[in-house]
């Protein structure tokens, strides 16, 4: 007989619990009370124990009155923006852009924590189909407002058959100690070509969680990168799923930790059908002592042949101090298939700053571009001018910025 | 008499514990061209890193000037702004680093320190462009990142490329033979030789009495187990290709 031992929780629990039966979702009040929040036992969360990491919750969000500076203006971006959980009003979209509501949250169930909190909280969804190409990039301004709050929304894009968009995901506001739980749910028809680009610039004494649950449809492609640039404690938790032949994914995703931070990268990827193709690529980069975590779990159905998966994950310590996790999973059950990982974790090489510097490169200049060209492959792919330039700012502004 | 460009007294250095530069002695005047030859392994290579600064090497002894001033207290970037100039045997490859990026990066690094303005893009190009003519560089391989997929006829010619734009008191060329075709030898050369002048010297270091055919040097240096052992004019290098180095073993001993 297996013996139950009742869960100690802490404040944030007790938090998370009252704040779920205020809005009566009883069935996830009942699963933290019984489980509390996820521990290093948890295999998903072994690197991000969210019972030592999350010691309080603060209360639950209320509507915004006013509005940080945006942390990230792209010039031509078409902006959406959804303060403190509530969506709001927006400018006359671009042709074949069809903005929505939806009631609740968007997310497909799944055995996570983040996901079912996001699901019991969030009231209301972003909702954008997407009828054709869409040249302008579509900014989506999520933002954390005025006292510390818990804030959850959600946002649902649905691109039509032969469809192309490039979606950005800013996530930012007020200097406060916000948990912030992100959703994102993007389903490409046939043949259609989306890049996602998500970038946490959030104030470091936030936590920021977001799950992007991805369906692929077939001959659709898609690149995502997922940039953790701001708050103290972050994890983005991916879900593609590959459901059409010659589905493709670059999931991406970048990690600038610095002193005392604390980023995660989950992916858990399941290639559904036969003939589908991903190559994530996770890079991360910490200095002081903080923290990064990679882990990617590549699963393959059982009649899914010919399968084509690379999964890889690059580490630069730029201090003694730091530390770079890094875990693949493969979970294979078609017998033809070619799927792999790799994992590499080092400091910036010295004979590369050697030569660097002997052409009079002074060693900070220098080891400010090996960095950059550490990270330019993640940035390169995408053709947007403006929106590279954006992001090439602000990973410069992390690595010009302090230690 | 003027100051030579440069000059080296009684120059130890080691690895670790291994001693490899074992007393050089050798001065350089303006405007010439001094070739070291010497097997693999007799630290040839050891004094082109100890020259340019690299951290591995640990100088026990003597002095390394440059135009008069001692350089063993700058680090690599300090002694490439007194106008040092290493073309590497090997360079190293930097992904993601787009080749025009770092040219500018450099350039404009080296006139800073100078208290020099950053040169001008057009001026940039310009000057880019005029280097990269003489060395059959073409702006495709200017975008594409540092030595990444270079040809080793490539890596070399855009080594020179380098030497050109940042205009070194002192060019030491380690090995820019290794790895080259004769066309390629012959692009390299010439574009070396272009950039022969009153007020630069050079500093090749070969294996092979081939290179010096094509950049033809005022002096020739025997170096065996860390030291010159003998020098001459070029003729010296002719009678190193017909009888091998075993006679210079141990000529100091």
């Amino acid at each position: 007989m297996r013996q139950t031992m009742p869960v100690r929780l802490g404040a944030a629990e007790d938090t998370l619990i009252a704040q779920l039966k205020s809005v009566g979702a009883d069935a996830t009040a009942e699963r933290i009370t019984v489980a509390g929040l996820p521990t290093r036992r948890v295999e998903s969360y072994h690197y991000t124990d969210l019972k030592t990491l999350l010691r309080t919750i603060p209360p639950l969000a209320q509507a915004a009155n006013e509005a940080s500076a945006p942390a990230l203006r792209v010039p031509g971006a078409y902006q959406l923006m959804i303060a403190n959980g509530v969506i709001q009003a927006a400018s006359t979209a671009p042709a074949g852009v069809i903005v929505g509501k939806a009631h609740g949250g968007v997310l497909t169930t799944r055995d996570d924590v983040l996901v079912h909190l996001n699901g019991a909280f969030a009231k209301e969804s972003l909702t954008l189909t997407l009828e054709n190409s869409i040249d302008p990039v579509i900014q989506i301004d999520r933002r954390s407002e005025g006292e510390a709050a818990h804030v959850t929304d959600s946002l649902k894009v649905f691109v039509a058959d032969g469809a192309s968009a490039v979606i950005l995901e800013t996530f930012s506001g007020s200097d406060a100690a916000h948990v912030g739980n992100h959703a994102t749910y993007i389903a490409l028809g046939k043949g259609a070509t989306v890049t996602h680009i998500t970038v946490d610039l959030s104030p470091r004494a936030a936590a920021h969680f977001a799950s992007n649950e991805y369906h692929v449809g077939e001959g659709a492609k898609l690149r995502t990168l997922a940039i953790h640039a701001g708050a103290g404690l972050s994890r983005t938790q991916l879900f593609p799923r590959y459901e059409g032949a010659g589905a493709h994914g670059d999931i991406t995703g970048l990690n600038l930790v610095s002193d005392g931070q604390h980023a995660d990268f989950t992916m858990d990827a399941l290639h559904a059908v036969p003939q589908t193709t991903s190559q994530p690529l996770f890079k991360s980069i910490a200095r002081g002592r903080g923290k990064a975590v990679v882990q990617g779990k590549l699963v393959v159905a059982r009649d899914a042949q010919k399968t084509d998966a690379k999964l890889m994950s690059q580490g630069l310590m730029l201090s003694d101090e730091a530390e770079i996790l890094s875990k693949p999973e493969l979970e294979i059950y078609a017998d033809d298939v070619v799927c792999g990982h790799g994992s590499t974790c080092g400091k910036l090489d010295e004979e590369s700053m050697f030569y660097l510097t002997s052409r009079g490169i002074p060693k900070e200049e220098a080891e400010t571009m090996l960095v950059r060209g550490f990270i330019e492959e993640l940035v390169d792919p995408i053709e947007d001018e403006a929106l590279a330039e954006a992001l090439h700012g602000i990973i410069d502004g992390w690595l010009l910025g302090g230690k | 008499m003027t100051t030579p460009i440069l000059e080296i007294r009684n120059l130890h250095a080691r690895i670790e514990e291994r001693e490899i530069l074992k007393g050089v002695n050798l001065t350089i005047p303006a405007g010439q061209v001094h070739a070291i030859m010497g097997r693999n392994g007799s630290g040839k290579s050891t004094l082109s890193y100890v020259l340019a600064g690299k951290e591995d090497y640990e100088v026990t002894e003597g002095e390394i000037l440059l135009n008069g001033e001692n350089i063993l207290d700058m680090d690599p970037a300090e002694r490439a702004v007194a106008g040092i100039f290493l073309a590497f045997q090997y360079p190293i490859e930097i992904p993601g680093v787009a080749t025009m990026t770092f040219l500018k990066a450099a350039i404009n690094a080296q006139r800073k320190a100078r208290g020099e303005g950053e040169l001008s893009t057009p001026d940039f190009m310009r000057a880019v462009k005029e280097a990269g003519t003489q060395l059959n560089i073409d702006s495709d391989m200017l975008k594409r990142p540092l030595n990444v997929g270079f040809s080793g006829g490539e890596k070399k010619r855009a080594e020179i490329l380098q030497m050109a734009l940042l205009k070194p008191a002192l060019c030491v060329l380690d090995e820019t033979d290794s790895g080259l075709d004769i066309d390629a030898l012959q692009v390299v050369s010439k574009g070396v030789n272009a950039l022969r002048d009153a007020n630069r010297s050079m500093l090749v270091i070969t294996h092979y009495q081939r290179l010096l055919n094509h950049i033809v040097p005022d002096v020739v240096h025997v170096f065996s187990d860390g030291r010159i052992v003998e020098s001459g004019d070029k003729d010296l290098a002719l009678q190193l290709e017909a009888k091998g180095y075993a006679d210079f073993d141990g000529a100091l001993a």
